[in-house]
């Protein structure tokens, strides 16, 4: 089974922080990592864990938000993965408050890669291991599609009409994923963004969200907001 | 009026693009570039690059043409047609007459004529021994390519690939992330084209040319006007009026 494949079978169908946690449970065990995490860094206020493979994981994402350091945050701003193979090493100063701070959790590799939602770097999946040592190929390109469909969570989280969505036999996330990376989705995102004055990934949300609620795909509302047939309310 | 010898032709795009690759480039925009010259060496009508994401979904990074219709051709590729068996198989596919290639692709094909093309073929992309995609050429003519222009075409796809990987020597762990960077600036781009056909009321196609020459003419990125007009609300409202002045200049 392609790793994208186990991840899903993973979730299980599930939404929002739900599939966020399973996500993360799925990654400890397919990539050889002892925690793993998923977090947001969105604007400074909304930042922090969505999901994790437990009580010990969301202890080391949080850390971050705490002394303003660490991977995720790094990955956000670099728009890159973030690998430390050992925060033991002396060369690797990068976090002078989160490396000891993890060090003394007993965690030595830490590895972020970043989560991008309607084009924006919003967020990262966060793995810790207790042994140093690389994320060999196979664990390396795992990881990133597992950040790949850590998106959907990350947009159901800004939905605020997530129940909806989520009781609509129709919707699903998973394969909407696809569809949402289309050209016709990312203009019409654009389009909203200056009717309704909001941000691109809110904007997402609310085609998203119109779409669930119609019964439509997102691609058919997306064509219908371009050549100007349908215009989403302002809040 | 004649035409200087297609070796040359081919020599100019390659010092040209090769030139540009020793500085500092936009991504999308470069690879739109060499999209116009598959057009013109290869003489096909459309050209464009579809690039695999980590879900193994082909996505269009750019394209000779910003024609919605001829967008959707591409995006369908997604799903079948020979962009996507190309990329399956890394192998060439070249399809001299899609009239009869109906059964092989029952959506593709139909668009395909109906948007005026009868011939489409593919070349694959590679890096560290990974298929990353495929560049897709569609002709207005029946006709098979020749082994000319197939080498031209794949010398315009590993152009392709070293932009999107010039950074690092390409490993599996490179390429990746990369090409997740390179598919998050087009996502921006498609979203300030919409942004700017709100906002200037104008057609998809011109926002994205529009965008294109006032970045050029700035000597700007085109993908960070994008993300400046997309994630930064504070600077949205002057690079907008900026771009509406550069479109239709006061005096």
């Amino acid at each position: 089974m392609a790793i994208h494949e186990q991840l899903l079978a993973a979730i299980d169908g599930r939404r929002g922080t739900e599939a966020a946690d399973r996500l993360c449970e799925a990654c400890v065990v397919l990539f050889d990592v002892d925690a793993a995490a998923i977090s947001l860094v969105f604007d400074g206020a909304n930042s922090g864990t969505l999901g994790s493979s437990g009580e010990p994981a969301r202890t080391y994402d949080e850390l971050q938000f705490l002394v303003g350091e660490g991977p995720c945050l790094d990955s956000v701003t670099l728009r890159a993965p973030v690998l430390v193979i050992d925060l033991a090493d002396r060369d690797e100063g990068r976090w002078p408050v989160y490396g000891p701070a993890m060090l003394d959790l007993q965690i030595r590799g830490v590895f972020a890669m970043p989560v991008v939602v309607a084009g924006e770097y919003v967020g990262a999946l966060d793995l810790f291991r207790i042994e140093p040592g690389q994320l060999d190929g196979e664990q390396f390109s795992g990881a990133v599609v597992a950040a790949e469909l850590a998106g959907a969570p990350l947009l159901d989280l800004l939905d605020g009409d997530l129940h909806a969505a989520a009781s609509d036999p129709l919707s699903n996330a998973w394969s909407d994923l696809n569809s949402l990376s289309r050209a016709e989705v990312s203009q019409a995102t654009g389009m909203l963004v200056a009717q309704l004055d909001i941000e691109p990934a809110e904007a997402l949300v609310r085609l998203r969200a119109h779409a669930y609620a119609t019964g439509r795909t997102s691609t058919d509302v997306a064509r219908d907001i371009l050549d100007r047939r349908l215009r989403l309310d302002a809040d | 009026m004649t035409e200087p010898p297609r070796e040359t032709r081919v020599l100019d795009a390659v010092v040209s693009l090769v030139d540009t690759l020793l500085e500092d480039f936009d991504v999308v925009d470069l690879l739109t570039e060499l999209t116009e010259r598959c057009a013109q060496l290869l003489d096909v009508a459309a050209a464009g690059f579809l690039l695999a994401d980590p879900l193994n979904q082909l996505r269009l990074l750019a394209a000779t043409t910003e024609q919605a219709r001829e967008l959707e051709l591409f995006q369908l590729q997604a799903d079948e047609g020979p962009c996507v068996e190309c990329y399956a198989s890394g192998q060439p596919v070249s399809i001299a007459d899609l009239r009869t290639a109906g059964d092989r692709w029952p959506r593709f094909v139909p668009a395909a004529l109906d948007a005026g093309f009868t011939a489409v073929h593919a070349v694959p992309m590679r890096a560290a021994g990974i298929v990353l995609g495929a560049l897709g050429l569609f002709g207005a003519r029946p006709g098979e390519l020749s082994d000319a222009d197939r080498l031209v075409a794949q010398t315009l796809a590993h152009i392709a690939c070293v932009a999107i990987l010039q950074e690092r020597a390409p490993t599996p762990a490179t390429v990746m992330p990369q090409l997740r960077s390179a598919l998050a600036s087009r996502v921006i781009v498609e979203q300030a084209k919409g942004l700017l056909r709100e906002s200037l009321d104008v057609s998809v196609e011109d926002a994205f040319l529009l965008l294109r020459a006032y970045s050029r003419a700035n000597g700007e990125h085109m993908t960070d006007v994008a993300r400046r007009l997309m994630t930064d609300r504070n600077a949205r409202p002057v690079v907008v009026s900026a771009i509406a002045e550069f479109a239709t200049p006061s005096t």
